[in-house]
């Protein structure tokens, strides 16, 4: 089973942990076009590669984000959002 | 049984991105009924080596929406006479399929199923604990006590086939009408041109030479979000692994196809005595077909509550496919902005039961640049309109 | 065959027997044994029959792939299929039979199979059978025909534990690389593992001897080093199944699997001695090299009395020597090369000296059976000359396929090495090293060098994450594997796949069909499928493959190597199981109560409870007339319990439900949707303010712990300071409910209960029985009635104190039934089951719950949208007409001019209202009709009128108690 690495816990198994999805910039809902808006609630962020997503340790509720390269199954790097603010 | 091609043509009138069932399906019936012959179908591996020969086989109509049962029952129609059409033996089997409940909210679900598809002459029931235990004899049906079966939705036409032999019984008719497939042939970029009215498609460039072409079908499973970049198009799919497991041949015992959304088992017995066994979706994103041994263990576990007596019968292989999901469970086909690219994607957990009905449409669809009947609720355009189908409404598996 | 004299080290204990039966003929064989060995030693030499022709079979590889020595075993209590004969132990007393025959291993009906071969060639069964109006029939024959051995249906379930192990390095494969390599990693300070499937160490070192002690003497002390090694652990009798990422190792031991964390993994599990494929090369009596070595030296069985040793290396030259010293005649080496390489001319010395003559230049024609259906002779041509040789056993050493799975499916890159003939590791990942025969390296010195190489590396590079690049191959001088030990016959019957009973032209016709690929070839003919996953016959289709194509081998990518790397039983795969189940703390005073339970979640929750003599009908309606008219109680501890603190708890509510907290008076409550981005409701529950900076609220309870969980990425995302606690399992909670529930509340608080102190929807804490708790005065029944929350630890006490004070008043625990009725009655909705995935908020005609003019909540934006759009459905009321007795179910649908228009969500029979009532949702053009059609079972339809809800008290004035009670 795939190692993870949480900020706060250190590694564990992956399966100590939750997905969430990608890490998505909210457009402004006021500002949106109701196109723009359907954009980013329904699409995805498409082909495979390094993505950054949303994880759980869910023992201990750390929530934090994971770069993943999605085409190999492997764990970039692991932090939380706080401590970096991610270029979007 | 196919033609090898030493070179790819200057251009055609159509080229297909895929040799699984649904674009080999789409080639053959582009030839047969429409006269478009003058075809390259594109494989980056080897004919039927993605989802269509990683698949369960399972083959069924019993969806929730119109739209779902119609397009699904048209599919079991054509399957059941491809043997004969190919003039080769896909082993279509017709078992029965049991969709268990294990409360009354799934059992509501499965009325609501049957219902549905009683509604347009498919054959479902919703039957009770006692019929599934007369029906599968030898199941525990209160699953070691965890999750007793209350009930289920019987759908009589469920059936398995041999997966791979419906990729090679479309290749080979399409073959056989002058339709030219490459393996071992990546795409690696598609060319557009404005056409005063957005962009269109001009051209595929591959790693065996450049082909023009006005019209590109995309029938790529977990790699269309890749081709979907290439001409500038986003949509909501996204790449799970779907687990599969086989065990060795034990001499027949069971008929029907059993799925349970709870305990997350489907299982058949193939004709050669193996039992298919599928899962969930692995839970978070990944292109990557490799396998994990937690699925192998909670598999194991889950078919056990229901046939404790297989403890002994041995797993000899796993394998895993990408699931390209969508988010209301029905697939994204059809038309898209860009003139000339046609897709047939979103296949999640469902395809290969669609892969007839899809050849169909699909053949139609980029024949007449008109989106088959069967398929106007399924196009990519639904998502920007929240005119989302409403498969998700089952919430059960979707096998 | 027989039994060979004794010799140290020998498997089997000859002071004790055990006794079988097989094919109803008592066996009797030693302890240690295994069933393939005592059959051998009593002179049996067919022990089963194949998959598709039934022919006789016997040992093949004697490596844990002798698919047709497949055994059915019948012992007290269960009957065991497909059970492999080279490799379990037979059971006492147990009834041993040959799977997949038709009357018996010796008169096996469908042996008859065979003779019709020529007309079942590969694929054959694509080609014919398809009549879609007879195929049902031939599916039948077919599903009899096939299927191995048979499942035991009364078997009783049985529990594996399941363990964990931990080392620094994981050497699997105990033969010398393996062994030198555990024992340089130890040198080096690591914690090793070593494994190997075998019951004991040494691996080919101990039987691959050419006739002499040199080997097994270094081997030997290979092995005691690693007995006297404290950091070496040692597991046998155990093989790794899969290879899964971060160096997670499935390891199958007799009574559990193992599952292993390592930091590195060194693979040396050495090569699978591979067939020389000619005519009847499956006749029992033929059978690998490596196979006898270990049949002679392992459990003293002679698998034959007069050989020909069939080689194209030194290996098989050296089995020569292994023979004559063991006792068995060794007639010829027949070797296919022209010219024998350096190892084998020196052993070829050793032989001579024996009387034991070498030819060379051999080309196998047929193996030709006797009367009793094994080997009796081998036909062979040298320099155009036909010759032959009268022999009861043919061994094959031609060549091996290294055993390289796990560096597959670790994603190590593999090159062809023509020097050897061998697919040699090109690449490896982080962490992983392979050594021996899987990496090239054949003699004794080598194999051991490459392994403390490999030992040493695994050590060095610990937790690197980077690979190292890999080490040369330390090949032989003198060639291994034969390139192509293929001998096609015209009447065929040379088999590449035993498992399959494929032949060489049933892969050469499948490459004329087109399945020219590894992997197209491997799915149309079968080719490695069977139990034996290809491990004796991948390498020789692939050559027949290359040849057919005219490539040379190296151009082929090996077929997909993955799990399981010998099958395994799902027992073991499963282990125990684990399947928690939750309970509230009142659980065991519901079983007495009677309670008769359902499933909620990972919960049970009492349905309803039952009375002695009253059907469960009319339980729950006593029960809804309970709360109606007294008072009930219900256990509502599942519900998902949360507190949220800090000055901007407030906002991040409003954010999250539909309707609005930041100016939510403190001590009163506020129902709320929540939804998901694109507008569809996803949970509900009650937001209770107790204090300015402190909400305490509740959600469905299937749903609380992903929402709780959910919560916390919100506020991490949106930068709230928000804390959020989850009391779920800290909390007990109880609905006291009914016109009678106030006087009952009254006799076990001090809490002023007047509607002026605690008016409807207030939110108070006081002491209930002197236990500290949360009273919230909702309404989901539609009565006068308190939900309290309160310390888990106290449920019980606080539960048995309200049913007792309610005596007088006649209360009743009630359940989940009659909550529903009761809510039915008051037109509540339940998320999920009058809503479905796809209900967006504006479909279920709940306005007042939903503040659009809010700054934000998730989903609104999308509501927005929706709102321009015409609705798709909603939710109406109805009733049935009085006299009609037929009552729809749940999700019947609702019919309109021959279409479907929507669906029954909720329906019941309302004993306060004296009809059935229910929800529906609907096309909302059909929901303006006065009546509804609804299709109900055999397709009766039936009009149903469309009705307000909710049904029973729509101004709500019993649940604010504006009427007396």
């Amino acid at each position: 089973m795939k190692i993870m690495t949480c900020p706060i816990n250190g590694p564990r198994l992956i399966s100590e942990f939750a997905y969430a999805g990608e890490l998505k910039a909210m457009p402004d809902p006021a500002q949106a076009t109701d196109e723009q808006w359907a954009d980013y609630v329904f699409n995805k962020n498409g082909p495979a590669g390094i993505k950054r997503e949303w994880w759980c340790h869910t023992s201990s509720g750390v929530w934090f984000i994971a770069e993943r390269d999605t085409s190999r199954d492997v764990i970039v790097r692991t932090y939380l959002y706080t401590t970096e603010v991610p270029r979007t | 049984m196919f033609t090898q091609h030493d070179q790819l043509k200057s251009s055609y009138d159509v080229v297909i991105i895929g040799a699984g069932g649904h674009g080999l399906a789409a080639a053959y019936y582009l030839a047969r009924d429409h006269g478009i012959t003058n075809v390259a179908v594109l494989e980056k591996g080897y004919i039927g080596g993605g989802n269509t020969g990683r698949n369960t086989t399972i083959i069924r109509s019993n969806y929730l929406t119109p739209e779902g049962v119609q397009f699904y029952d048209e599919s079991v129609r054509l399957w059941q006479d491809l043997s004969q059409d190919f003039d080769l033996n896909l082993f279509y089997s017709t078992r029965g399929h049991f969709t268990l409940a294990h409360t009354d909210a799934a059992m509501r679900t499965m009325r609501w199923r049957a219902e549905v598809n009683k509604h347009f002459g498919v054959q479902s029931e919703a039957v009770d604990a006692q019929s599934v235990q007369e029906a599968v004899p030898m199941m525990d049906i209160s699953c070691g006590g965890h999750a007793p079966v209350v009930g289920a939705l019987y759908h009589a036409p469920g059936a398995v086939a041999r997966h791979d032999a419906v990729a090679w019984g479309y290749g080979r008719g399409a073959d056989r009408r002058g339709v030219e497939i490459h393996q071992k042939t990546e795409v690696l970029s598609i060319e557009t041109t404005d056409s005063g009215s957005g962009p269109a498609v001009s051209g595929v460039m591959t790693n065996r030479g450049h082909i023009s072409t006005k019209r590109v079908l995309c029938a790529v499973a977990g790699s269309t979000p890749r081709l979907l970049s290439m001409v500038g198009l986003t949509s909501p799919l996204y790449i799970h692994p779907l687990q599969a497991m086989v065990s060795e041949p034990v001499k027949p015992w069971l008929d029907p196809i059993i799925v349970s959304g709870s305990l997350h088992v489907y299982v058949s017995q193939t004709a050669r005595g193996e039992l298919v066994m599928g899962a969930s979706l692995d839970p978070y994103e990944l292109h990557a077909t490799r396998s994990t041994l937690d699925f192998a263990e909670s598999l194991s576990m889950h078919m056990l509550e229901m046939f404790p007596f297989l403890g002994d019968v041995k797993v000899v292989r796993q394998w895993a496919g990408m699931a390209d999901m969508t988010p209301d469970f029905a697939p994204i086909m059809g038309k898209t902005s860009v003139k000339g690219f046609y897709l047939d994607s979103g296949w999640g957990t469902w395809g290969f039961k669609a892969t007839p009905v899809c050849g169909k449409t699909m053949s139609h669809t980029v024949a007449t640049d008109q989106p088959h009947a069967l398929i106007t609720g399924f196009g990519l355009d639904r998502f920007r309109r929240y005119a989302l189908t409403g498969e998700k409404g089952a919430a059960s598996v979707g096998h | 065959m027989m039994r060979l004299p004794t010799l140290p080290g020998e498997w089997i204990d000859r002071t004790r027997t055990v006794t079988f039966t097989f094919e109803n003929e008592p066996v009797t064989g030693y302890v240690g044994d295994t069933i393939s060995t005592a059959l051998a030693a009593e002179g049996k030499r067919i022990f089963g029959r194949s998959f598709k022709y039934h022919r006789p079979r016997g040992f093949l590889s004697f490596a844990n792939h002798d698919v047709n020595v497949m055994t059915q075993v019948a012992s007290i209590g269960r009957s065991t299929p497909n059970v492999r004969g080279d490799m379990e132990a037979p059971i006492a007393h147990s009834k041993v039979t040959a799977v997949n025959t038709r009357g018996g291993l010796k008169n096996d009906r469908f042996a008859l199979l065979n003779h019709f071969s020529r007309f079942l060639p590969v694929g054959f069964y694509y080609k014919a059978f398809h009549s879609k109006r007879l195929f049902p029939m031939w599916e039948r024959l077919f599903r009899r025909l096939t299927g191995l051995g048979t499942v035991d249906l009364d078997a009783s379930h049985r529990s594996t534990p399941k363990r964990y192990d931990f080392c620094d390095v994981l050497v699997i494969g105990a033969g010398p690389s393996g062994l030198s390599a555990a024992l340089a990693a130890a040198a080096a300070g690591a914690d090793v593992l070593l494994i190997d499937e075998n019951r004991a160490l040494g691996g080919s070192g101990l039987y691959a001897r050419a006739g002499s002690d040199a080997v097994v003497a270094k081997t030997q002390a290979l092995v005691s080093a690693v007995r006297a090694e404290s950091r070496i652990r040692v597991l046998l009798s155990s093989f790794a199944s899969g290879y899964y990422a971060d160096h997670w190792v499935s390891v199958i031991a007799p009574e559990a699997m193992v599952k292993v964390r390592a930091r590195s993994v060194v693979i040396a599990q050495g090569a699978y001695e591979q067939p020389c494929v000619f005519r009847g090369n499956d006749l029992p009596g033929v059978m690998l090299a490596s196979g006898a070595q270990r049949l002679m030296y392992r459990f003293s069985i002679g698998p034959a009395r007069r050989i020909t040793l069939l080689t194209a290396n030194a290996e098989g030259y050296a089995a020569a020597l292994d023979a004559k010293s063991r006792g068995i005649e060794v007639e010829c080496v027949l070797d296919l090369r022209a010219t024998p390489g350096p190892d084998s001319t020196a052993l070829m010395a050793q032989l001579t000296r024996q009387g034991i003559r070498v030819v060379t230049d051999v080309q196998p024609i047929e193996a030709v059976a006797g009367r009793a259906g094994s080997v009796a002779r081998l036909l062979y041509r040298v320099a155009g000359v036909e010759d032959s040789v009268a022999v009861d056993g043919i061994w094959m050493s031609v060549g091996f396929a290294p055993a390289n799975a796990f560096l597959h499916q670790a994603g190590a890159g593999m090159r062809y090495e023509s020097s050897i003939e061998q697919f040699v590791p090109e690449r490896l990942p982080a962490g992983l090293y392979a050594c021996g025969k899987v990496a090239g390296a054949y003699s004794l010195d080598a194999r051991m060098a490459d392994g403390e190489r490999a030992g040493r590396q695994a050590v060095s590079a610990l937790g690197a994450m980077d690979s190292l690049p890999v080490a040369p191959v330390l090949a032989p001088i003198e060639c291994p594997n034969h390139p192509y030990p293929v001998f096609a016959h015209l009447a065929g019957k040379e088999f590449v796949d035993f498992d399959e009973d494929l032949q060489i032209k049933d892969i050469e016709n499948a490459c004329q069909e087109g399945f020219d690929s590894t992997e197209l070839l491997k799915r149309y003919s079968t080719m490695g499928m069977g139990p034996s996953q290809g491990k004796h016959s991948n390498l020789n289709a692939l050559r027949i493959l290359a040849a057919w194509r005219g490539d040379a081998l190296g151009e082929h990518a090996l077929t997909t190597s993955r799990p399981m790397f010998h099958p395994v039983p799902m027992s073991h795969l499963a282990g125990r199981g684990f399947m928690p189940e939750r309970k509230t703390p009142m659980d065991a005073d519901h079983a007495a109560l009677g309670a008769v339970w359902m499933p909620a979640a990972n919960w049970r929750r009492p349905e309803y409870y039952a009375v002695d003599g009253v059907s469960r009908e009319a339980a729950i309606t006593a029960e809804v007339h309970a709360v109606r008219t007294g008072v009930g109680l219900i256990d509502v501890g599942t519900l998902g319990k949360i507190e949220a603190h800090g000055s901007q708890a407030g906002e991040f509510l409003d954010r999250i439900y539909t309707a609005r907290y930041s100016n939510l008076k403190v001590g009163m409550t506020r129902y709320g949707l929540m939804l998901d981005e694109a507008g569809v409701i996803i949970d509900d529950g009650v937001i209770a303010r107790l204090a300015p900076e402190c909400f305490y609220f509740t959600t469905t309870t299937g749903n609380s712990a992903t929402l709780f969980r959910e919560f916390g990425r919100l506020a991490t995302w949106w930068g709230l300071p928000v804390g959020l606690v989850n009391l779920t399992g800290h909390y007990a909670a109880f609905n006291l409910a009914g016109p009678h529930s106030r006087a009952v509340l009254r006799t076990l608080t001090d809490l002023d209960l007047s509607d002026a102190a605690f008016p409807y929807l207030a939110v108070r804490e006081g002491l209930v029985a002197g236990v500290p708790c949360r009273l919230m005065r909702v309404g989901f029944v539609g009565e006068l009635g308190y939900e309290i929350h309160l310390p888990f630890e106290s449920g019980t006490e606080v539960w048995r104190a309200l049913l007792n004070a309610g005596k007088a008043s006649g209360i009743r625990p009630f359940g989940v039934e009659a909550q529903r009725m009761l809510r039915l009655e008051k037109g509540h909705v339940i998320i999920g089951q009058d809503t479905d995935g796809v209900t967006n908020a504006l479909e279920i005609d709940a306005p007042w719950a939903i503040k659009m003019d809010k700054p934000f909540f998730i989903g609104q934006r999308s509501l927005a949208v929706l709102a321009k759009q015409p609705l798709r459905q909603t939710l109406v009321g109805f009733q049935m007409p009085l006299g009609v007795t037929e009552r729809p179910k749940e999700c019947h649908l609702i019919i309109d001019q021959g279409r479907i228009a929507g669906r029954v969500t909720s329906v019941g029979f309302s004993p306060t209202l004296g009809r059935v009532i229910g929800l529906a949702l609907v096309d909302p053009v059909v929901a303006a009709h006065p009546t509804l059609r609804v299709r109900m079972d055999a397709g009766v339809e039936v009009l149903l009128e469309v009705t307000s809800h909710p049904f029973y008290d729509a101004a709500g004035a019993r649940q604010k108690m504006e009427v007396a009670s």
